[in-house]
C-alpha cells in the first residue's frame, strides 16, 4: 500500500466495477515501483498535469522496437519509477493463450518488473508495465526462452493482430489467424528494426463486422468478404418469420442498398446480388437463414489511422476482392510495392494514409501499379474518385 | 523476408556517417553515403546485433552509434 494518503485515487475505487487503483494497490503491497506509481498519480491529480516523459534509447540487443522508454520527471521524489519502461509482448493470433502460458508470462513479469500488465493493450500486444533499464535484457531473454518475442514499437511494423476468425466464428471469410501468423513470421525484420517514416499496422477481420476495428485502426486492413452472392436458406427464413421476426422491417428496410426483397405470402427472401454491399446486416439478424457467399476472400483497405500529422482517417478500399490463401503471394507483392513507395516518398512521422492524402490517390495507384476501380470511395457511399489525367483527355 | 547478409563496405560507411552526426534515419544515411536504403537497413540490423549502433525513439525512430546519445536526465 502507498506510504502517503491517496484520497483522489481512492475515489476511483468506489462502485461495483473493477478498479485500476485497487489493482495497483495490490501490486504495491510487494513492489516499491507500484507504490511510487500510486503516489505519482495522486501527485498528478493534485498538480493537474502528468509527470511522465517517454522515448530515448531503451531496448534489447539487436531490437529497435518492443520497449518504450518511460521516465518520471520527478525522479528524486519517486525514485522507484525514475525508469518505468513498457515492454510489448507479441501476442499469438487472436490472443489465444493457455492458462499455463499466462502463468509463465506472469511469473517472468513478477520476477523482473512491477507486476502490472495490460492484457491486452490498445496496440494488441500483451503489455508489461514498468521495469528498470537493467531488467530489460534479462526479461527479454526469459521471454525468448519461453517462446515469446517482443512486439513492434517506433517506426516499424506494429504487431499484426486479427479477430478470432474461423477458430470461433462462422462468419469468417478467410483464415485470419493463419494470415496473422504468416505475416508475423514473414516480416520479422520489419517488426523489430524500425526503418520507415513512421509506424505501420496490419489488422485482419474475417468479415465486415470488423470486430478488431481494422478499418479505423490499421494502415492496412484486410477484411473478409465474398465475391458472389449471399446464400439464403428459405426454410430458415420461414422459421424466422414464424418465430415473429419482422423480416421486412428489421432486415430489408435496414439494408443500406435495399438489395433484399421479402415475399410476405411465401415467406421467402431474395437478394439483388449486384446491389449488395456485403455489409453483414442481414447475416447478423438472420444468421441461420443468410450466409456469406461461397467464393470468399478479403477486401484490402489502406490508410486508417488516428490523429497525428492529419486528422483521424478511415481506410480506403484499394482492392475490392483478393483471395487470401497461403502463401499470400499476391498480397505480399502488393505490400512490398506499397512499402517501397511510402518509404521513398513519406516525410518523417507521415503515415501511409497521410502520404496518399498529400500526394493524391492517382499518383499512389499509378506508382504502385494498382488499377482504379469504382469501389475506391473517399468515404462510405460518397465521392467516388474520378481521374482525368491531362494526357488522356481528347481535346 | 530473408534478405541475406549486409555488405561490409556499407556497414563501414554507415558507422563513418553516424560518427559525424548525433542520430539519423536510415533514409538520410542512405542519401548521404549514396547507397540504396535497403542496403542501409540491412547494415543497421547487423550493426545493432553487433552492439555497434542502437535505435533511438524521439517521436520517430533514429539510429545512433552505441552510447552516443545519453538517456534523459
Amino acid at each position: 500500500m502507498p506510504d502517503k494518503k491517496t484520497p483522489k485515487l481512492d475515489e476511483l475505487e468506489h462502485g461495483p466495477w473493477p478498479s485500476f487503483v485497487t489493482e495497483i494497490k495490490k501490486a504495491a503491497i510487494r513492489n516499491e515501483s507500484a507504490k511510487d506509481l500510486l503516489n505519482l498519480l495522486e501527485r498528478s491529480y493534485d498538480d493537474k498535469r502528468g509527470h511522465w516523459k517517454h522515448g530515448g534509447i531503451v531496448g534489447v540487443r539487436g531490437y529497435g522496437g518492443g520497449v518504450i522508454g518511460r521516465y518520471t520527471d520527478l525522479p528524486e521524489e519517486y525514485p522507484h519509477v525514475a525508469e518505468f519502461h513498457t515492454m510489448r509482448i507479441n501476442a499469438p493470433s487472436a490472443w489465444f493463450y493457455k492458462t499455463e502460458t499466462l502463468r509463465t508470462l506472469c511469473d517472468i513479469w513478477e520476477k523482473h518488473g512491477s507486476g502490472l500488465t495490460n492484457v491486452h493493450g490498445s496496440t494488441g500486444d500483451l503489455i508489461f508495465l514498468g521495469m528498470k533499464t537493467e531488467e530489460l535484457q534479462k526479461t527479454y531473454d526469459e521471454l525468448s526462452d519461453a517462446g515469446f518475442d517482443l512486439g513492434g514499437s517506433g517506426s516499424c511494423l506494429r504487431s499484426p493482430s486479427c479477430c478470432v476468425g474461423p477458430a470461433r466464428c462462422e462468419s469468417a471469410c478467410y483464415d485470419t489467424l493463419a494470415l496473422c501468423y504468416d505475416l508475423t513470421n514473414s516480416y520479422q525484420d520489419e517488426l523489430h528494426r524500425p526503418m520507415w517514416p513512421y509506424k505501420f499496422k496490419f489488422k485482419m477481420s474475417g468479415c465486415a463486422n470488423d470486430c478488431v476495428a481494422a478499418i479505423a485502426r490499421a494502415d492496412c486492413s484486410i477484411i473478409g468478404t465474398w465475391r458472389d452472392s449471399i446464400q439464403v436458406d428459405q426454410d430458415q427464413v420461414k422459421a424466422y418469420a414464424e418465430s415473429g421476426l419482422d423480416i421486412q422491417g428489421m432486415v430489408c428496410d435496414k439494408c443500406p442498398t435495399r438489395a433484399l426483397k421479402y415475399d410476405h405470402e411465401k415467406k421467402e427472401l431474395h437478394v439483388i446480388a449486384e446491389d449488395c454491399s456485403r455489409c453483414m446486416h442481414c447475416i447478423n439478424v438472420m444468421p441461420k437463414a443468410v450466409r456469406p457467399g461461397k467464393e470468399k476472400g478479403a477486401t484490402i483497405l489502406l490508410g486508417g489511422k488516428s490523429t497525428i500529422v492529419q486528422s483521424a482517417f478511415l481506410s480506403w478500399v484499394i482492392v475490392p476482392f483478393m483471395k487470401m490463401e497461403p502463401p499470400y503471394t499476391e498480397f505480399k507483392e502488393m505490400v512490398a510495392r506499397i512499402w517501397d513507395w511510402w518509404d521513398e516518398n513519406g516525410k518523417t512521422r507521415e503515415r501511409l494514409g497521410e502520404l496518399i492524402y498529400r500526394l493524391g490517390m492517382t499518383k499512389f495507384l499509378r506508382e504502385v501499379g494498382l488499377p482504379p476501380v469504382p469501389q475506391m470511395v473517399f468515404r462510405p457511399r460518397a465521392n467516388p474518385y474520378v481521374f482525368w489525367p491531362q494526357d488522356e483527355i481528347v481535346k | 523476408m530473408e534478405k541475406g547478409p549486409a555488405n561490409p563496405e556499407v556497414k563501414e560507411k554507415v558507422l563513418a556517417y553516424l560518427d559525424t552526426v548525433e542520430k539519423a534515419k536510415s533514409k538520410e544515411i542512405a542519401a548521404k553515403i549514396g547507397v540504396p536504403k535497403g542496403d542501409v537497413d540491412l547494415a543497421v540490423k547487423e550493426l545493432a546485433m553487433e552492439d555497434k549502433v542502437e535505435y533511438l525513439y524521439i517521436t520517430t525512430t533514429f539510429v545512433a552509434l552505441k552510447g552516443k546519445v545519453k538517456p534523459p536526465q
